[in-house]
């Protein structure tokens, strides 16, 4: 596909833009959403999927089979660099266990920002791990809300036990500014 | 303060509240255009006058039309008509085939591979201009 439709009638498809997308993961109720909304010049949208996945029962006697179908939903939200660029930010399900089998959400990721919660840092161990081992880039963010900070950014480091490498950056993720910046260094780290 | 989301909540598993999903589709789960992505770009090649035209095509084929008159990723689509990405994708399919839309497949990434430097560019001054 891509551009072989682009010489028919009006070439439309000449004038879309090329899409990229980042992902916001992290555990429940870190503030995924509350980014993407942050940064986003639509109110975040919602959609969801359906995921055929191996089921975890052990005890189906009647033997249906083992295969599932389950239902994730995820709130994405966009940025329009111009006319030719369109950035996407897809807030990861609730369900690791599920969206990590999501393939068409994560492929083709440019990166990932993995948000965290220092009061619950091992909702995020998930994410972390499922990066780490797709080679998909990331950084972590580190939700303070009201600029709350009880932890430092070396503590949080030792605590995710990350590749130095990988950026750190702590704020509050319902200012725009503060997700811009975290998704700055995102796009450094890629480069 | 902490705000939770609905997305982020277990969602019901009750079958009893579940519709079919593919009943749009005509028991249909596979698009003939497998590599139609979330973030695939897809636009109409008609006007909404040729559009009036166009028929035999189900409601849910004309909101997408409705739905791509500029041009817009798959995701957005499937979130405004409030169907699964699944479904929107195969109904995306049939316009793509009768040739009604066309679509832009996502800047190509190679696993592995550093993003290109342009785009890398592209993407930061329009971060820098939020």
């Amino acid at each position: 596909m891509g551009y072989d439709d682009s010489d028919r009638r009006d070439g439309s498809a000449h004038r879309a833009p090329t899409a990229v997308k980042f992902l916001i993961a992290g555990g429940f109720g870190v503030g995924k959403t509350t980014m993407v909304a942050s940064v986003s010049e639509v109110e975040p949208l919602r959609t969801e999927e359906y995921l055929t996945v191996a089921s975890v029962g052990v005890d189906d006697v009647a033997g249906v089979g083992d295969k599932d179908t389950t239902t994730v939903a995820m709130d994405f939200g966009r940025i329009t660099v111009s006319s030719e660029l369109v950035v996407y930010l897809f807030g990861t399900p609730g369900q690791e266990r599920f969206w990590f089998m999501w393939d068409d959400l994560v492929h083709g990721a440019l990166g990932a920002v993995v948000i965290a919660d220092t009061r619950r840092l091992q909702t995020s161990f998930g994410s972390i791990d499922f990066f780490e081992n797709r080679g998909i880039p990331f950084v972590v963010g580190v939700n303070c809300f009201d600029g709350h900070q009880d932890r430092t950014v070396p503590e949080v480091r030792e605590a995710l036990d990350l590749d130095p490498l990988v950026p750190v950056l702590m704020g509050d993720f319902r200012q725009r500014s503060v997700s811009r910046d975290v998704l700055l260094a995102l796009v450094d780290h890629l480069a | 303060m902490t705000t939770s989301h609905w997305a982020d909540e277990p969602l019901d598993d009750d079958p009893e509240d579940s519709v079919r999903p593919y009943t749009i589709t005509h028991g249909r789960t596979v698009s003939a255009h497998a590599d139609l992505t979330l973030i695939t770009i897809i636009v109409a090649l008609t006007s909404p006058e040729e559009q009036l035209g166009t028929r035999g095509l189900e409601p849910e084929h004309r909101s997408i039309l409705e739905a791509c008159r500029r041009p817009v990723a798959v995701a957005e689509v499937a979130a405004r008509l409030d169907l699964p990405v699944a479904v929107t994708k195969i109904l995306i399919g049939d316009l793509i085939t009768w040739g009604i839309v066309a679509a832009r497949s996502p800047a190509p990434l190679a696993v592995g591979q550093k993003p290109d430097t342009r785009l890398l560019q592209a993407v930061r001054d329009g971060l820098r201009r939020l």
